[in-house]
């Protein structure tokens, strides 16, 4: 299993070319996980980590640009957090300060865990990813185009993710889970609201419940009738007659497994998506879960 | 092969690798062994280095992604010999280094934090080392540490590390404080409370916060433990499991296997010895039944030893055991004790060769009973209670987790006798059982124990040790062969399951007439230690209350699960999350007070346990006199109750506002209690050695066979040996547990070290100083009883001395001249009970279920601890992994008996982040037959947790939760059917 550790885009997509079926590492936080555990064999690896391309953020006009190298640590510094708030909320909740160092966002969007801690944000946020080929074709795609089931992307051989686009400072941002410990490596149930008070929109994504990250339009169109947007708060409560709790648990489509049943699941995203949005309207600073 | 370039330690350095290699790989490969293997998944951090300054764990990272980084280990510190950084040091002072096995990861941890938030809060500290898994201290003295560190980095001077003394209260006293709603509890500390017994006279070394003797060792990372040495043409050993839950091994072809290059020896069951043995390492003779080889024809649980390959490589070995054909006839399978003894069910152990099976037919391993009464006698003392209560528990397979794995290396010597370094806690019972295994005879095996990450009981059997014998004799040829997570997890110990029924006859006023227990104990496939751990479910169950009428009933079944075997507390926390949960209900039911209604009962100082000797496979009422059962020689119960009422501020339990605060209406808090106890020693069974010789500079060896897993054994027998020989204890060097140069031990098991090892210690130790003093009278020209050795000097009672020095130079060299040394051993006729209470203070999330511990207090009363600093480690650690059992920790299979939980995260232990403040009270008593007063404390703490947090749950919110672990889902479910 020969290393390639190109040092440019450009010399990155060389390798690909010349060696179909190679394999992407980025922090190798998933990768080398599968490599050790035997499910994974690369005939040939490809590691991003120092292509420059790739690194850091910036702000291209009103949107933030973030790199496929971005990790966690870097998405909850101030100036970042500043801007898309609820990713370093997601970022803060991930593994530890090894993982959150060494992980990034492409390796947590192209792995397509539903468990993935910054996959419900980036829906909830209409983020646009931009994924480049060898012969200089790109194309962007929403999170439901390309993360299509549990472990299954549109990705295609020899296609490297290069960036993802947020709209910065997008209204209030909340991201809450649920797990068996208040820091969990796999959440029961996860959810993340975004409240924008600008487009006078709600988005609210569902992350644990279902195959893939779900987005939960009942339950946004709802939340809308709720809310008086030149006030900036709820006029109605989150509980009575359109039950909000019971429209995400209509909305969530989990399995049972050894950690919980769906009727928990279901339940437990309930709980967590009205609780996001009590944070979204309450006057504190909202701070990581 | 390829180059990686990059910078280690401040060296630029070429590293010659495979691209497949991990740093973690690559590292240990170049000596820096302070890099630990703890998984392959990233979760333990025992393989977190720096990657240009930030922390990332090696065992997930491909040495080439560190091409053209700086890397920097704990070597990195170690400039100066016998030196330590402050940040070492500071880990040392606080006893943050139990096994020490992560040292290096948290010492990284603790650089890379401290640079970049010099005054950090508890908080950062605690999010800094959230990802380096510890499962012995319980992360107290460790978040001390990086705040000591903190302090000495910025210039200033750390505090004193003494352990406050508290002014003692009593229980009415004690009850009588109304903590205002909103009091927060006192800042945590990383140092126990002492509350001292008048009776303990004055001590120089003893009872003093001793850093731990091996300290240098562990805080610089240096090859101390079993994995850390590499001899030329070692081989490595995998381990083929089987994937079934239950299959006849109908044929193995071995030869693709063998035919990869790389591959030296391929072992199962058609070409190995067929012995049948208990893998527990237990006294001579083993405890039945013999009911496993080798290799056996047969598999018995998912994960069961199927076949074993030595090879070049680690990774060649792997490969080569996905290259063995076998053939399984999949038989049906029992993955439940009821299933298990229910009809029809298949039979486990239908061979016939295996002995002591009690009955094989029903599945059944052992049967146990024991009572103090007849029958009729029980029911009639039931039929005269004002009440009869019957409850039924059921508690899961909690799994020990080690961070260091089971690790072995084996090699023959010089001599071309068999040298197993193996990660035991029991040294000379591994000698004995591994001979007949590998075909040799004792006098042909060596076992060095080196330090260990960890056992809590998981090494107490033998688990790997057969298996590298028999290759490296096979292939002559050194082989080092260490557990994955995956098979840690699952190929080596779990604690035993149990099901548990309580019925239980009161009077009105909580005078408990009549007790009868019932348990259903899931031993797995093999029935090792089961009919010992068992028997201590049935003892402990029924030894803390007086009642005069008791009665314990006992199955241990087969099934196709993991094996059950030691663990910590060893059958006493299941029978305390039963007893202290149900008398919590009792008590409520019959409306007294918790407290109360077991103070009515408990056991005191003078009273008889009357259960213990009437434990037997026979069972009956045996004909014990009343002489003959142990009596209770030095109890803190009461004091413990009363120091813990104060420090938990139990009064808030009954407060509406403090239980249901105003502002966070989702939550709702309680506080809850339960007492332990358990033993010191197995009475008249465990045994243990030493031996002291003084060198010329009046410094001492102890060789000691007891075998410190990490809780600091070695440290308390320097501090005996001291405290006797009137030196320092860093003049005493301490080698423990190597079988050819060690006298014997039984082991480190049963809580027995300190109390029974640490008496044999005291024994040598005054032993040589009759030499001594002998000679000090002959120097000083008085009589030897008028000597006294202090400060390193012999005293004469007019103020004259001579230094020890010239004592060892006047003997070895001048006058006379002989060799000073003590050898002595120790057994106890008694196994004094500590005694302990302990308080959770609990929030519970009635939307989500779940359950968040905010305040642990243990008061304990273990004799005088011999070192504070040790003992509240094991305290600490003990009250953590008992709320794993009590919260979080169960191996979970699915329908085919296949593990679904077999790794951190999924199984979850508690870390840094998420560990409640822990609060370690000492209330001392004088046991006069322990050692300068001491008695037992590694194993109590284990036992009160779990039930302590499900009675807090109770008080609450209302709901009795008899099932552990208390998982949101459980909670909330039970909230659901309130
Ligand atoms: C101990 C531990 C704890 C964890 N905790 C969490 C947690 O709490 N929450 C969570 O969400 N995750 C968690 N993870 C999973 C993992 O850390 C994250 O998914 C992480 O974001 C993966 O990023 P990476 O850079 O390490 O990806 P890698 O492991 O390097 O790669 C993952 C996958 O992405 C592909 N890939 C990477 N970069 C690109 C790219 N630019 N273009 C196309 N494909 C690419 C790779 O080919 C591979 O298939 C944890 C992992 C560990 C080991
Ligand atoms: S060093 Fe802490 S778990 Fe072993």
């Amino acid at each position: 299993m020969p290393v390639f550790v190109p040092a440019s885009l450009e010399e990155a997509f060389a390798v690909l070319e010349g060696a179909p079926g190679a394999q992407l590492l980025a922090g190798g936080t998933d990768f080398m996980v599968e490599v050790n555990a035997g499910q994974r064999r690369p005939a040939t690896v490809v590691a991003l980590g120092a292509v420059p391309e790739l690194k850091g953020w910036r702000l291209d006009g009103d949107e933030v640009v973030l790199g496929a190298g971005l990790t966690y640590t870097e998405m909850i510094s101030p100036e970042l957090a500043e801007l898309v708030p609820g990713l370093a909320q997601a970022a803060r909740t991930v593994g530890s300060p090894q993982i959150r160092n060494a992980g990034t966002l492409g390796g947590n969007i192209a792995t397509a865990s539903p468990a993935g801690d910054t996959l419900p944000m980036l829906m909830a946020l209409g983020a646009t990813m931009t994924l480049g080929r060898s012969d200089g074709g790109r194309r962007a795609v929403g999170l439901d185009e390309l993360v299509v089931g549990p472990k299954r992307t549109t990705l295609q051989p020899g296609e490297v993710l290069l960036e993802v686009r947020v709209r910065a400072g997008a209204g209030r941002q909340e991201f809450l889970k649920v797990g068996t410990r208040n820091a969990m490596v796999i959440a029961v149930a996860s959810a993340a609201v975004v409240v924008d008070f600008e487009r006078r929109s709600v988005r609210v994504a569902l992350g644990s419940v279902g195959p893939v990250v779900i987005r939960a339009e009942e339950v946004e169109r709802e939340a809308a009738k709720l809310i008086d947007w030149d006030a900036r708060r709820l006029v109605g409560p989150l509980e009575g007659s359109g039950d909000f709790g019971e429209l995400v648990r209509t909305a969530a489509r989990p399995i049972d497994d050894h950690r919980s049943t769906a009727a928990y699941r279901r339940h437990a995203a309930g709980v967590c998506v009205t609780r996001a949005f009590r944070r979204a309207f309450s006057s504190e600073e909202s701070t990581a879960p | 092969m390829m180059q990686v370039k990059l910078r280690l330690n401040g060296e630029d350095r070429q590293l010659r690798c495979e691209p497949g290699d991990t740093l973690l790989r690559a590292l240990r490969r170049e000596g820096c062994f302070s890099v630990r293997y703890g998984s392959d998944t990233g979760e333990t951090g025992a393989a977190a280095v720096l990657l240009d300054g930030r922390l990332v764990s090696a065992d997930v990272l491909l040495a080439a992604q560190a091409d053209g980084h700086e890397v920097t280990t704990l070597e990195s510190l170690n400039v100066a010999t016998g030196e330590l950084h402050p940040i070492q040091a500071a880990f040392v002072e606080t006893g943050a280094l139990q096994g020490g096995y992560s040292a290096g990861a948290m010492v990284l941890a603790a650089k890379a934090l401290l640079e970049r938030s010099p005054e950090p809060t508890d908080a950062e500290i605690r999010d800094a080392l959230s990802g380096i898994l510890d499962r012995e201290t319980g992360y107290a003295k460790v978040v001390e540490a990086v705040r000591r560190a903190a302090t000495a980095l910025r210039g200033e001077k750390p505090g004193p590390l003494d352990p406050p003394i508290l002014e003692p209260i009593g229980l009415e006293a004690a009850l009588a404080i109304r903590p205002p709603a909103d009091s927060t509890p006192d800042a945590p500390l990383a140092l126990p409370r002492m509350v001292l017994s008048p009776d303990v006279g004055h001590t120089a070394v003893v009872g003093k916060a001793e850093p731990k003797v091996e300290g240098l060792r562990l805080a610089k990372g240096n090859a101390a433990f079993a994995d850390d040495i590499e001899l030329r043409a070692m081989l490595h050993a995998k381990l083929l499991t089987s994937p079934y839950a239950h299959a006849r091994i109908v044929a193995v072809d071995d030869s693709k296997a063998r035919a990869l290059s790389g591959v030296h020896e391929v072992l199962h069951h058609f070409n190995t010895p067929h012995v049948r043995y208990a893998s527990g390492g237990q006294s001579w003779p083993n405890p039945y039944p013999y009911d496993q080889v080798s290799f056996d024809d047969k598999v018995r649980y998912v994960g069961d030893r199927v076949a074993a390959v030595a090879a070049d490589t680690p990774e060649t070995a792997e490969e080569a055991c996905t290259l063995i054909d076998v053939t399984y006839e999949v038989l049906p399978a029992a993955l439940s004790a009821s299933e298990a003894t229910g009809d029809g069910a298949p039979v486990i152990h239908d061979e016939t060769d295996s002995v002591g099976i009690y009955d094989a037919a029903r599945n059944l391993s052992h049967h146990i009973e024991g009572q103090t009464v007849s029958d009729e006698a029980l029911e009639a003392a039931f039929a005269s209670a004002d009440h009869v209560f019957t409850q039924s528990f059921s508690v899961p397979a909690q799994q020990h987790t080690p961070i260091e794995p089971h690790a072995v290396v084996g090699w023959l010597d010089e001599d071309e006798r068999l040298v197993l370094r193996s990660s035991t806690q029991v040294p000379f019972h591994l000698r004995r059982m591994v001979a007949p295994l590998v075909g040799r005879e004792v006098k042909e095996i060596r076992v060095v124990k080196p330090r260990l990450g960890g056992g809590f009981g998981s090494k107490q059997e033998m688990v790997t040790e057969d298996v590298v014998g028999l290759l490296v004799l096979a292939t002559r040829r050194p082989v080092s062969m260490v557990f994955n997570r995956e098979q840690e997890f699952i190929s080596s110990r779990t604690r035993h399951a149990q099901s548990l029924t309580f019925r239980t006859g009161v009077m009105s006023d909580g005078t408990l007439v009549a007790q009868d227990l019932t348990v259903l104990a899931d031993t797995g496939a093999y029935g090792t230690h089961g009919f010992t751990v068992q028997s201590l479910t049935g003892a402990r169950g029924l030894s803390s209350y007086n009642c005069p009428a008791k009665r314990y009933r006992c199955d241990v079944a087969y099934t196709n699960r993991p094996v059950a075997g030691a663990f910590r507390g060893y059958g006493a926390p299941q029978a305390f999350f039963a007893l202290e949960s149900h008398l919590d209900d009792v008590a409520a039911a019959i409306g007294l007070d918790p407290i109360e209604l077991r103070r009515k009962n408990w056991v005191r100082t003078g009273d008889r346990l009357d259960i213990v000797p009437r434990l037997g496979e026979r069972g009956g009422v045996e004909d014990v006199s009343e002489e003959d059962l142990p009596v209770v020689t030095s109890c803190g119960t009461e004091r413990c109750v009363a120091e813990g009422v104060r420090a938990i501020g139990w009064q808030r339990r009954d407060d509406p506002s403090w239980r249901q605060p105003d502002d966070r209406p989702n939550i709702r808090r309680g506080i809850g209690l339960a007492l332990c106890m358990q033993g010191s020693g197995i009475p008249f069974v465990d045994m243990g050695a030493c031996s002291i010789k003084m060198n010329d500079d009046a410094s001492f060896n102890l060789l000691a066979g007891a075998a410190d897993l990490g809780t600091g054994a070695d440290t308390i027998f320097a501090q005996i040996a001291a405290e006797v020989l009137g030196v320092r204890a860093s003049d005493i060097i301490v080698l423990s547990g190597d079988t050819d140069v060690t006298p014997f031990d039984k082991g480190a098991y049963a809580s027995s070290t300190t109390y029974i090892s640490g008496m044999a210690v005291k024994r040598a130790a005054e032993a040589a100083r009759a030499r001594i003093v002998e000679r000090a009278g002959r120097l000083l020209g008085i009589e030897e009883e008028w000597v006294e050795l202090r400060d390193r000097r012999a005293w004469a009672p007019d103020g004259h001395s001579v230094p020890l020095e010239d004592i060892a130079l006047n003997a070895l060299h001048t006058e006379d001249q002989e060799q000073i040394m003590g050898i002595a051993s120790h057994w106890s006729p008694d196994s004094p009970a500590p005694f302990g209470a302990q308080f959770a203070e609990v929030e519970v999330d009635v939307e989500t279920g779940e359950v968040t511990v905010t305040k642990l207090v243990m008061a304990v009363d273990c004799g005088v601890p011999i070192n504070p600093l040790t003992a509240s480690g094991q305290v600490e650690g003990g009250m953590i992994q008992s709320l794993g059992y009590g919260l979080t920790e169960e191996i979970v299979l699915d329908g085919q008996g296949r593990p679904l939980n077999a790794a951190f995260g999924p199984y979850w232990i508690f870390r840094a982040d998420d560990t409640p403040p822990t609060e370690v009270i000492f209330v001392q008593t004088m046991e006069h037959s322990g050692p300068f007063g001491a008695k037992s404390v590694g194993e109590i703490p284990i036992d009160g947790v779990a039930p302590a947090v499900r009675n807090a749950v109770r008080n609450a919110t209302g709901v009795a939760i008899d099932t552990l672990p208390l998982t949101p889902e459980r909670v909330w479910r039970a909230l659901q059917g309130r």
